[in-house]
C-alpha cells in the first residue's frame, strides 16, 4: 500500500471537491434525463407494436408510423391468409376519432380495433373488464391515461364516440402512443361502423403470425407479390420506422443530442476548470514531487486518479438524482427509461470526460520546473 | 571518500536578448559524512548551484559527478530519487498528508512501498523527535516541527547526500539552533554528506567546512 496523495489531496479541499462532483453530477443527470425521456417517448412510439404478438405487419404504402394509418380494403387479409407459412392473419384498425365528453368538450382518441384481441395478446395492461366482451355490443375499453384529458370515468359509464354512445366495459394502463392521445380499444366492426366513410370495408393494417418453422423472408416475399401496393415490415422494422418518424420529423433526436452535448460540455468545463485551478494551487507540491525524485507520470497518476474519483462520485450523485426523478416524471405522465447499458455507458463517458478535462492540467504539470521548490 | 564533485560548472540564463552568467566555473567536492555550509550574499548564485548539485538544473558547461555517476539530462530524476534528499526553506510539505505520511510518500516516490516504507518513515519520524506528532497535519505543527518533518523526509530512504536550502530562515533563533543540532547529529550518525545553503551564521557552528560563493564563483 502506498500513501494515497491523490485522494487525500482531493478530499482536503472539500468545497472544491463538492463543486467538481456537482459539475459532473449535473452533466450526468442531464444526460440521464434527456436520454431517459427520449427512450421513454420512443418506447411510447412503438409500444403497441412491441405488445402486439405479430411477426409481420402489412401497411398501406408509405405509412410513416403506426399512428398515422391509411385505409385499404379489408379483403386483402384473405390473400394474406392463403399464403403458406402463415398461422394467423387479422385486420387491425388504428384510427383517430372524436369523443364528446359529458361536459360538452370534444377530445380525440386513438382507436385500436381488432376482432380478437386475445389472439394477439394485446393490450398488456388490462386492469378491469374482459376484452373478449367487446364483440358483444357497442362497447369500448379505455386506457386510464384518458382520465387526465377526459376527466374521471368508471366502468359502465358511457362516452359518445363520433356521435354514438358506447359503454365503457374495461380499463387498461400504460397503453400509450407518442401522440399522447388516449387509446381506446373496440371491436373492428364497431370501428368500421363509426366512420363508414373511411373505414367501411377497409382496414389499416394486417397483422401476420407466422407458422412455426416458416421462412419469414419467403412469406414476406409472397405477401408482397400478392399485395404489390402495400408495404410489409417485420415487427422490428415497423417499430424502428415508427420511432424514426418521430425522431426525424420533430427534431427530437437532434434536440437530445444537442442537450447531451451541452450537458457534457458544462461538465467537462467545470471539471477542467476546478482541476486546473487545483493544479495551479498545488503547483509547489507537484514541484516537490519532482524534486524528491518523482516524474511527470507520478503527477499524471495523481491528477488522473482525482479526475476518476470526481467522475465516479459525480456519476453516483447524478444517477441517484435521475433515479429519484423517475416517480416525479411518472406523475406528469413522462416515462424516464434508463436501461443498465445506459448506466454503464454514462459511467464510462463520465470517466473519459473527466480524464479529458485533466489533460489541460497534464500539460501544465509537464512544464513544471522543479527549481520552483527553492523559491520563496 | 568524495561522494559529490563538480568540475568547472558554469550556468547562464537568457533574459530577453541578454545572457546572464550566474555561475562562473565552480570546482567543488563533498566527502561522505562531511557537512558543508555554502554561504554568500543574495544573488551570488548559491541556490542555482544547489539546484545543480540537486540535479534539478543542469549546468551550461562543466560536469557534476554524484556517487561516481556523471549527471546528464536523462538521469536527473533517477539520481534525485536514489542519491539525494532535500530540505527546503518553505518546508514544502504536502498539506493533506500527516507528518508520517509526508515521509512515507517520499519513500513511495523512491520506490519503497508498504510495510517497509511505513517502518522506515516511523524510524526517521522518531529520530527527529516527532513520534507523538506523527499523525498531525502540517497546519497543526509549528514551524520547527514542520522543518523536522522535512528533515525526516530528506533522511528517509538513506540518500547519501542531503541538500538544504536556508533551513533555518523561517524559524526563530532558538528553534533554528535545535533543528541544526539535530540535523548535524542525524547526518553524522548515518554518515551522510550535508550541504547547507544559508545566510545564517549559526550554521557555521555545525559545519565541518564553509564554502563561500561570490558573483558566481567560489572564493
Amino acid at each position: 500500500m502506498a500513501v494515497d496523495l491523490a485522494t487525500k489531496s482531493l478530499l482536503h479541499d472539500r468545497l472544491r471537491f463538492m463543486i467538481t462532483v456537482i459539475g459532473v453530477a449535473f452533466a450526468v443527470t442531464l444526460v440521464f434525463v434527456q436520454v431517459g425521456l427520449f427512450l421513454g417517448l420512443m418506447d411510447n412510439a412503438s409500444l403497441t407494436i412491441e405488445q402486439i404478438d405479430a411477426d409481420l405487419w402489412v401497411t398501406s404504402h408509405n405509412t410513416p408510423n403506426v399512428d398515422f394509418a391509411h385505409a385499404f380494403p379489408e379483403t386483402y387479409v384473405k390473400r394474406v391468409r392463403s399464403v403458406p407459412g402463415i398461422a394467423r392473419a387479422d385486420n387491425l384498425i388504428v384510427w383517430f376519432m372524436n369523443v364528446n365528453l359529458p361536459n360538452g368538450a370534444v377530445e380525440g382518441t386513438e382507436v385500436y380495433a381488432l376482432e380478437d384481441f386475445g389472439a394477439w395478446n394485446f393490450p398488456h395492461g388490462v386492469i378491469e373488464g374482459d376484452l373478449s366482451d367487446l364483440r358483444r355490443g357497442p362497447y369500448m375499453v379505455l386506457d386510464d391515461s384518458a382520465k387526465k384529458r377526459w376527466g374521471g370515468f368508471t366502468v359502465n359509464d358511457y362516452r359518445e364516440v363520433l356521435g354514438r354512445r358506447l359503454k365503457i366495459i374495461g380499463r387498461t394502463i400504460d397503453a400509450k402512443s407518442f401522440t399522447t392521445t388516449p387509446l381506446t380499444f373496440m371491436d373492428l366492426r364497431l370501428a368500421q361502423s363509426l366512420n363508414e366513410s373511411d373505414l367501411r370495408g377497409n382496414t389499416t393494417y394486417i397483422l401476420v403470425k407466422l407458422a412455426p418453422g416458416a421462412n419469414a423472408d419467403a412469406v414476406r416475399a409472397e405477401i408482397q407479390r400478392r399485395l404489390p401496393y402495400n408495404d410489409i415490415y417485420t415487427k422490428a422494422e415497423w417499430a424502428k420506422r415508427s420511432r424514426s418518424y418521430w425522431i426525424d420529423s420533430t427534431g427530437l433526436g437532434l434536440n437530445m443530442y444537442i442537450t447531451v452535448f451541452l450537458g457534457c460540455l458544462v461538465g467537462i468545463v467545470v471539471v477542467a476548470q476546478t482541476l486546473y485551478t487545483s493544479t495551479m494551487e498545488h503547483i509547489r507540491e507537484f514541484g516537490t514531487v519532482k524534486a524528491i525524485g518523482g516524474g511527470n507520470r507520478d503527477i499524471y497518476a495523481i491528477l488522473g486518479k482525482q479526475a476518476a474519483i470526481a467522475a465516479v462520485a459525480g456519476f453516483a450523485l447524478g444517477a441517484l438524482q435521475a433515479f429519484a426523478l423517475r416517480p416525479v416524471m411518472a406523475k406528469i405522465d413522462l416515462k424516464l427509461i434508463i436501461p443498465t447499458e445506459l448506466y454503464v455507458l454514462v459511467l464510462i463517458g463520465a470517466i473519459v470526460l473527466c480524464l479529458s478535462a485533466a489533460m489541460i492540467s497534464f500539460r501544465k504539470v509537464a512544464s513544471i520546473d522543479p527549481a520552483l521548490v527553492f523559491r520563496t | 571518500m568524495t561522494i559529490l564533485h563538480t568540475r568547472n560548472v558554469q550556468k547562464s540564463f537568457t533574459e530577453g536578448r541578454e545572457s546572464v552568467t550566474v555561475l562562473r566555473g565552480i570546482d567543488f567536492s563533498v566527502e561522505r559524512g562531511e557537512i558543508v555550509s555554502l554561504e554568500g550574499p543574495s544573488g551570488s548564485g548559491k541556490t542555482t548551484f544547489l539546484s545543480i548539485l540537486g540535479c534539478i538544473l543542469t549546468p551550461t558547461k562543466g560536469d557534476v559527478v554524484i556517487e561516481g555517476e556523471s549527471v546528464a539530462e536523462k538521469n536527473l530524476a533517477a539520481i534525485r530519487k536514489r542519491s539525494l534528499g532535500f530540505v527546503f526553506q518553505q518546508f514544502n510539505l504536502f498539506p493533506s498528508l500527516t507528518a508520517l505520511e509526508n515521509v512515507e510518500y517520499a519513500l513511495n516516490v523512491k520506490g519503497m512501498r508498504g510495510r517497509e516504507a511505513r517502518v522506515e518513515a516511523q524510524r526517521v519520524i522518531d529520530a527527529v523527535g516527532l513520534g507523538d506528532r506523527q499523525n498531525f497535519l502540517p497546519r497543526d505543527l509549528s514551524g520547527g516541527q514542520k522543518q523536522r518533518v522535512a528533515i525526516a523526509r530528506a533522511l528517509a530512504g538513506k540518500a547519501p547526500i542531503l541538500l538544504a536550502d536556508e533551513p533555518t530562515a523561517n524559524l526563530d533563533s532558538g528553534v533554528g539552533t535545535q533543528v541544526l543540532e539535530m540535523f548535524r547529529t542525524l547526518a553524522k550518525q548515518e554518515n551522510r554528506a550535508l550541504v547547507i545553503v544559508t545566510h545564517d551564521p549559526k550554521v557555521r557552528s555545525i559545519a565541518d567546512r564553509v564554502a563561500k560563493i561570490q558573483d558566481g564563483a567560489l572564493v
